[in-house]
């Protein structure tokens, strides 16, 4: 299944990430209210405050950053997982890592911690994303089958569900609990810059963590024993990705919510092209992300649905059928 | 249990959205009103002493949320729960037509007297439901003298200067808007101003994108806020970047939803501080 392709490595980078600003300016120009793209961003380059340069500023162009962003850390920690776990479900989402995330930034945001202090809610999310990561890496640590990884995912998942349901309910503001369709389905409508700049170093710290990786992912899937022969240190390698992850999903769900499917669906896509090299693929399957997460979310304002489909329904709709032959695939390998 | 002894019971037993002269007045004054909204709650504790009221909503306690926080101070509360209300012994219960179903249609099968307020969209409504609820609690005098009072402050609001009046958007927590033909909207144009909602681009139902809010190109936008409330992503809207930098530029100016989420006498002092932002545009 690892089919080398003829396309060199950095020439797919230079096109992933071609296709993904597009995107993000794709997802700029749309909206839904019909908006001359061209004269707004002349108005806010020129620093005439129109009201077609504020709705860029403060809401169009946070909303594509920050489906950039997300989706390259979904897609990102997606492969690192699935690397250092050496499973092809691991994924953020499947495993609880966003839903803990996203347990993480509730308790944060409806007991009024982040009114004091907003870096408060990305640590809330880090914490929550932390503490599932540790927790897989302790069921997983001895390399467990796929069955050991999807129960405990399941686990997690529901654990870190149900608490949020609670944490929403006992919020002091009575309406709050209405407000758990976000956490668990995630949206990007009418985020800003505020949200922008808090998440953005946590989120490239994440990135570089999980990046710097890449040699010993490599390596890992020669075997544990070989890898460790080779000089990586995998106590390091595994304190590494799971800060990673950590920093990078667990900023990404405090602003959107936990967006399922995105760290499934990349790294898979991009196999074929990074052939037996994890550590390749985590570039790729970054970029892969972030374009997944910004058609989804031009997919959920075109769609002629008020108010709009919740991102993750988008890309549950397409994650959970690819999920299903997934699963196809991998009995038929273990036949 | 012992039979509820609602006596009164086919009396008071009041059919939702009739018209509020068909209410009649009990043969005596109940004197253990249970409330199970909080619209319902700011009423009675202006109509009816505290010694009367056998219970209140939760929030008609919070002053974020409620005008008669003070009143509601030693007055047990309920959270709208059938059995909550049962052992109280109730001689007249009062709810709101859109909230707590379950426990009015359970109170409702056992015979107790419900009355449900409906959700008046006009001031005129606002003075027949205080009419109304006045009559059935026994205290039509001081029902008259809250509408009055209402009455007086709204006609005391300064006149609009002639010509076309300044447009104003009213944007609550989630991004909905105040539309035409709601009680809001009658508080804009008494204030002297003309609701801009049914003119933004995507129209004034729903939830709406800031975006269109923000193009809609109105002269003052009014955010219900309640600065104080507990976190929510639905306030939290209200103070996004673009609706802030929208305030400095047209003008913002933020009204607490206490004033005007429940139709009582406080919407005078909504429509008072419309009135007031309206004057103070250039």
């Amino acid at each position: 299944m690892t089919v080398e392709t003829r396309i060199p490595y950095p020439a797919q980078v230079a096109g992933l990430t071609v296709l993904a600003l597009a995107l993000c300016g794709v997802s700029a120009a749309v909206g839904y209210v019909p908006f001359d793209l061209g004269a707004a961003l002349f108005d806010l380059l020129a620093g005439r405050p129109t009201l077609p340069a504020l709705v860029l500023a403060e809401l169009r162009l946070p909303r594509a950053l920050l489906g950039l962003l997300v989706g390259f850390s979904l897609g990102l920690t997606g492969a690192a997982m699935q690397g250092w776990l050496r499973n092809p479900l691991a994924e953020p989402g499947l495993v609880g890592v966003s839903s803990s995330a996203a347990l993480g930034a509730v308790i944060v945001f409806y007991g009024g911690l982040s009114a004091g202090a907003s870096l408060a809610l990305p640590l809330g999310g880090m914490a929550g994303a932390a503490a599932a990561a540790v927790l897989l890496n302790l069921m997983a640590a001895r390399g467990a089958g796929t069955t050991v990884l999807v129960i405990g995912g399941i686990a997690i998942n529901s654990l870190a569900g149900a608490a949020t349901a609670l944490a929403l309910n006992l919020a002091p503001n009575p309406y709050a609990a209405l407000e758990i369709v976000f956490w668990l389905m995630g949206s990007l409508a009418d985020r800003g810059t505020g949200q922008l700049w808090l998440v953005l170093p946590p989120m490239l710290a994440g990135w570089a963590l999980c990046l710097s990786g890449a040699r010993a992912l490599d390596a890992l899937t020669l075997g544990e024993d070989a890898a460790r022969s080779l000089g990586f240190d995998l106590v390091a390698l595994r304190v590494r990705l799971i800060a990673g992850a950590a920093l990078a999903v667990g900023s990404a769900v405090s602003v959107t919510g936990a967006v399922g499917f995105v760290g499934l669906v990349a790294p898979h896509l991009m196999r074929p092209l990074a052939g037996a090299r994890p550590g390749r693929l985590l570039l790729l399957a970054g970029l892969a992300g972030a374009s997944l997460t910004l058609a989804a979310d031009i997919a959920v304002r075109l769609l002629p649905t008020r108010p709009e489909l919740k991102l993750g329904v988008v890309t549950a709709l397409i994650g959970a059928p690819f999920l299903i032959v997934l699963i196809a695939r991998l009995r038929r390998e273990e036949a | 249990m012992r039979p509820l002894r609602f006596g009164l019971a086919a009396a008071l037993l009041l059919i939702a959205g009739g018209p509020a002269a068909a209410w009649e007045a009990p043969p005596g004054k109940p004197a253990r009103i249970v409330s199970l909204n909080l619209c319902a709650d700011e009423l009675l504790l202006r109509l009816v002493g505290a010694e009367r009221i056998a219970s209140v909503t939760w929030l008609a306690r919070d002053p974020r949320s409620s005008t008669v926080a003070a009143l509601a101070a030693g007055i047990p509360v309920n959270r709208g729960l059938a059995e909550e209300i049962l052992p109280l012994r109730p001689d007249l219960i009062v709810a709101g037509r859109y909230t707590t179903r379950v426990a009015v249609g359970l109170l409702t099968r056992l015979g107790a007297p419900v009355l449900e307020l409906d959700v008046p969209q006009t001031v005129e409504g606002v003075a027949e439901q205080i009419r109304g609820l006045a009559r059935a609690v026994g205290e039509p005098d001081r029902g008259e003298a809250l509408i009055a009072g209402l009455l007086a402050r709204l006609d005391a609001l300064p006149p609009a200067p002639p010509g076309p009046r300044p447009t104003a958007v009213v944007v609550r927590p989630n991004g909905f808007v105040a539309g035409s033909g709601s009680l809001v909207d009658e508080l804009l144009a008494r204030a002297g101003l003309e609701n801009r909602a049914d003119r933004l681009p995507l129209g004034s139902q729903g939830a709406l994108p800031l975006e269109a809010i923000v193009l809609g190109g109105a002269d003052l936008l009014i955010v219900d806020a309640a600065p104080d409330s507990p976190p929510s992503l639905a306030g939290t809207l209200l103070d996004h970047p673009a609706l802030a930098a929208l305030g400095r530029r047209v003008r913002g100016v933020s009204i607490p939803s206490r004033l005007w989420t429940c139709p009582g006498p406080q919407i005078a002092e909504a429509a008072e501080r419309l009135a007031a932002a309206r004057e103070a545009l250039p």
